[in-house]
């Protein structure tokens, strides 16, 4: 396991928003990749927490997940790394691509090229769903794992329930029916 | 216009809204008619440098400033952007002192659960947009099945898929 620090926890973060497409929710998922599945720097559930708190943050999710995530690793320097590490070479990448926006979207290669990952960012987006829940899916757990994502899943699509009130209603339901260590 | 009314009008977009784009209507409102330093076109040209760049859409607030003063706009932007990002760790230390009682920790499994239903609910548009072939499903299934059995670094599938998606356009 890669042993944690502030220069390793700066470079995570540039390295996966910088090379992201398909805006902050796939960055999200790959960190929950690279942070609690691999390098277990994270518990799922300080991941969790940090998504939940990250959605009633003002401004963009993705950031204000990076400054929680960092923030429980390494205190406010790893909030402030993890923020800048987040946005500033992707905030680079923004005002070059203002400046030759029409000869990018030209280029049908470039394109070919974000389409890819745009396509693989589905594939992390669901590996991040998927190691959410695995841990749940045991005897004592799975009737409450099914039940909840199940209802958030129903709610929010065929609903439109915002995020912010089903992780709300998600966390009095947690409260009112306990979910087994 | 000077970078301090820029970063703070810019602030005040990102601090009203909760997530990416939900601050254009302000953007808008202030930049392109209120002081009108911006117009509709450049403003439809920073989304979509925001949408085609990697990481967070919010970044088109970068785009914006660079459309209104060059660099140090750009840079006012950036600003705007990560200052409401700090805002969630007085909620994390809030909750932190809470989070060993049981009924807090039921909670919190509660949400983890709920927060996987909607990584899969924030995927279906994503998935629309971008499975439009055989190849981008089978890059995306690739991609999930190689994260879940390998454990390997994500970036290894982003290179991968780029070149996937490159052979693709080749191909054709």
């Amino acid at each position: 396991m890669e042993q944690l620090s502030l220069y390793r926890l700066f470079l995570l973060y540039m390295r996966l928003a910088s090379v992201t497409f398909g805006g902050g929710n796939p960055t999200m998922a790959a960190m929950h990749t690279e942070m609690v599945a691999r390098r277990k720097w994270l518990t799922s559930e300080k991941y969790s927490v940090c998504y939940a708190l990250a959605r009633i943050t003002p401004g963009t999710n993705m950031l204000a997940f990076c400054a929680g995530t960092a923030w429980e690793l390494l205190g406010w320097p790893g909030a402030v790394a993890g923020v800048l590490a987040a946005s500033v070479p992707a905030g680079i990448v923004v005002a070059l691509l203002t400046q030759g926006y029409d000869a990018v979207r030209a280029n049908p290669l470039a394109m070919a090229a974000v389409a890819g990952t745009l396509a693989a960012a589905v594939g992390m987006m669901g590996t991040a769903a998927w190691e959410l829940l695995r841990p749940y899916l045991d005897r004592r757990r799975w009737l409450h794992a099914s039940v909840i994502s199940g209802a958030s899943l129903l709610l929010s699509l065929r609903f439109d329930m915002p995020p912010i009130e089903v992780l709300a209603l998600a966390a009095v339901a947690g409260l009112v029916w306990r979910i087994p260590e | 216009m000077n970078f301090l009314l820029l970063y703070l009008l810019l602030t005040k977009a990102t601090l009203a809204s909760f997530s990416g784009l939900t601050s254009l209507p302000m953007v808008r409102h202030d930049l392109v008619e209120h002081y009108q330093v911006l117009t509709d076109r450049q403003l439809n040209a920073a989304v979509a440098a925001g949408r085609t760049a990697p990481g967070p859409n919010g970044l088109y607030v970068v785009s914006v400033g660079y459309f209104v003063d060059g660099v140090p706009g750009a840079c006012a932007g950036l600003l705007a952007t990560i200052t409401p990002a700090f805002l969630i760790i007085p909620m994390l230390q809030y909750l932190g002192r809470r989070a060993d009682r049981p009924p807090v920790k039921s909670a919190i499994r509660a949400v983890t659960l709920a927060a996987a239903g909607l990584v899969v609910t924030t995927t279906i548009p994503l998935a629309r947009d971008a499975l439009t072939g055989a190849l981008p499903i089978a890059i995306a299934a690739g991609s999930f099945l190689f994260l879940v059995l390998t454990k390997r670094a994500t970036i290894w599938v982003i290179a991968a898929s780029a070149l996937a998606g490159l052979g693709g356009a080749w191909l054709h």
